[in-house]
């Protein structure tokens, strides 16, 4: 039996049985000293794997796991033996280094859209099925909209679907990583407009968003934003 | 020790960009054409004189009332089973149902299988001849039917210790399932599933695609319409012969993936596209299996892979799935053939942006597919714009990928004017859509 380089039993000798890193192969980088909330986008390069799952290590805790690298110990929250504070801790415990935009299908949104009456809520449906996805936000634009192939718009974040939101616009919005790692969202003019946390925003005016504000547009689509503790 | 062989190709760019989660890859998977390298039916060996599997074929022909209009259906069909019957090799255990609201054996008709040669193929046209058109639609009770005789019956090959054995149908159908409720289909086709495998085919223009897509994916199977009855006889023949080098039984994908990874999906993309990420069932630890059905020497499929990877460091390597073809054999599973998914992150962007062109084709394709069932299901809705908008899309990827057999089909279904606008035509054949229906799933190879 071999073992991994994180501490694994593996049988196979080119690629781990349990966590598929290359056998034998992990490069010896310089062994990452305590991330103190580092600025940098870019964390320590994973040299050293968690030993409790094998992740790659991108920070204090390893975010599969929860381990925390610093003290030595288990996952905060999952345990007594959690570090103090650290439960479900709120964003500024951590280095909240990044974001994340959940996609899904609001049904309450939906019906206020159709009871407002638009010129085409007559044939508008929610979706019988629409699966929540997930877009980790790398910066420093990520676009809102609906692929076009013939227009040369790729957004990041393409709600073509299935299930197809017929009202969100091609080029819907735009979400901004600005420099101090805080996000905005801007309407550059969609055709239905985009509401943040209910309330319909200005045409071509930067909105602050933070953790869990969701923004609503087209005729059911709810994107909620996620603080990622990378 | 091995026998049928495979190979396994991965076409991927393994270079991610760091943090990226999402594996992309298309493999290749081939039986190694020649059987001559097989040794003959020794231990450990697929079993059969050949070294390969030993065959059962089940027609199922359908005798409802609806046979008789127009009046040459019936005749028809009878003549597609009997060329079909024709093809059938010597040796082979074979047999012939009858479809109605209920199901009754044609031949031989107590219920067993014959083995095919001179007279038996003989007798079985003799019966199939006599078959007249009088009663309902039944589909499950048919699958049950066949399933019965394939397992039950005791002169069977199935029943010959360390032999495995290619099960495999054709239905033949021109009506909806109207004699029993959806549910009880669902049920029948539950049965049979992994026990035979089944081509389904429709004759004019009043059945459901949807009804026989769901049988044949369920069960391995190809799906077609055969608009006019005196095609059937052509098609049947063909379908035979295909299902005659299908020699390799029970082949397995199986796909190892690394802890706190998930399949994201798993489908073949060619020849035909089939989403089989539903159909996992589990194979140890951190793997599954996916049935492929069975496989001729030499015959070559294409699946995408897609894994969604907890990511490493920048310059670390990790296994993102180890794909293996398994045979199911009388001395347990047995690996015939293996491919690496693997991944490597990287800051280099001209490695982590290039996108590789078979997964990028087989993305176009699988969205072809979609597109086209979308926009025909919209046109039937009367949502003349989500028609128009999808059907275009899908007129833009057949075009983008020269697919030219789709590209045609939906031709008769809209027309593109001088200036690329893409509009519905007002008078469509319903053999004309369902064609194109059933067929969407079909796709073009980027290389032989």
């Amino acid at each position: 039996m071999l073992t991994c380089p994180a501490g694994h039993d593996s049988a196979s000798s080119d690629f781990c049985d349990v966590c598929g890193m290359r056998m034998g192969g992990a490069p010896e980088a310089a062994s990452p000293v305590a991330p103190e909330a580092a600025p940098s986008q870019e964390p320590e390069p994973a040299a050293d794997p968690c030993p409790r799952c094998g992740t790659g290590r991108s920070g204090q805790f390893c975010e599969v796991c929860g381990f925390d690298f610093e003290s030595r110990s288990g996952s905060p929250g999952a345990t007594g033996a959690a570090v103090p504070g650290s439960g479900s801790a709120p964003a500024g415990a951590r280095t909240a280094t990044g974001w994340v935009a959940e996609v899904a299908a609001d049904r309450a949104y939906f019906d206020k859209v159709v009871a407002q009456g638009g010129a085409d809520a007559g044939t508008l449906r929610f979706p019988a099925y629409c699966p929540r996805r997930r877009f980790r936000l790398t910066g420093p634009e990520v676009r809102i909209g609906r692929r076009s192939v013939q227009r040369g718009i790729e957004p990041e974040i393409d709600l073509t679907g299935p299930p197809a939101d017929p009202g969100v616009s091609r080029m819907h919005a735009v979400l901004i990583l600005e420099p101090d790692g805080s996000l905005t969202v801007i309407d550059p003019g969609s055709e239905n407009g985009t509401l943040v946390n209910g309330s319909e925003i200005p045409v071509g005016v930067k909105v602050p968003l933070a953790e869990g504000d969701s923004i609503q547009l087209g005729a059911w689509t709810v994107i909620t934003i996620r603080a990622a503790h990378i | 020790m091995s026998q049928a062989d495979f190979t396994v190709d991965v076409f991927q760019n393994e270079y991610l960009p760091e943090g990226s989660r999402d594996v992309n890859a298309i493999v290749t998977v081939t039986s190694v054409a020649d059987p001559a390298s097989a040794p003959p039916g020794g231990p450990g060996g697929l079993g059969g004189p050949s070294g390969l599997s030993e065959l059962a074929e089940i027609i199922i022909i359908d005798c409802s009332g609806s046979m008789n209009a127009p009046p040459g259906k019936i005749a028809e069909a009878r003549a597609a089973t009997a060329a079909a019957v024709d093809v059938i090799r010597d040796g082979v255990a074979f047999a012939v149902i009858a479809g109605t609201e209920t199901a009754r054996p044609v031949f031989p008709q107590d219920g067993s299988m014959a083995i095919a040669g001179p007279q038996t193929r003989q007798a079985a046209k003799k019966a199939v001849g006599g078959l007249r058109p009088a009663g309902g639609t039944a589909i499950g009770q048919w699958l049950r039917l066949a399933h019965q005789i394939f397992t039950e019956d005791p002169a069977g090959p199935g029943h010959h210790p360390g032999h495995t054995q290619v099960r495999h149908a054709i239905l033949l159908t021109d009506g909806k399932n109207q004699h029993e409720t959806p549910e009880q289909l669902a049920g029948a086709i539950a049965v049979c599933e992994g026990v035979f495998s089944c081509d389904c085919r429709g004759v004019g223009t009043d059945w459901e695609v949807a009804e026989l897509r769901r049988i044949s994916a369920a069960l391995l199977g190809t799906v077609d319409i055969v608009p006019d009855p005196g095609g059937l006889a052509a098609d049947f023949e063909a379908m035979m012969e295909t299902a005659m080098g299908k020699q390799i039984a029970d082949v397995a994908l199986r796909v190892w993936t690394p802890q706190h990874a998930s399949i994201r999906f798993i489908k073949q993309v060619a020849p035909a596209i089939e989403d089989l990420t539903g159909r996992r069932s589990p194979a140890g630890p951190q793997a599954g299996d996916y049935p492929t059905g069975a496989w001729a020497p030499g015959e070559s499929r294409d699946y995408h892979v897609c894994v969604e990877v907890s990511p490493a460091g920048v310059g670390q390597e990790m296994l993102a799935a180890r794909v293996s073809l398994v045979a199911a054999t009388p001395s347990g599973p047995q690996v015939l053939g293996q491919g690496l998914v693997r991944a490597l992150w990287t800051d280099d962007e001209a490695l982590s942006t290039r996108i590789n062109p078979h997964v990028a084709h087989y993305t176009g394709q699988a969205e072809l597919a979609e597109v086209i069932q979308e926009g025909l299901q919209a046109r039937k809705e009367g949502d003349e714009d989500t028609a128009t908008a999808k059907l275009s899309r899908a007129v833009a990827l057949a075009s983008e990928a020269g697919n030219e057999g789709t590209a045609k089909l939906l031709a008769k279904v809209v027309e593109v004017d001088a200036t690329g606008t893409v509009r519905l035509r007002k008078k469509v054949e319903d053999a004309d859509e369902m064609a194109l229906d059933t067929r969407s799933t079909k796709t073009v190879r980027t290389r032989k």
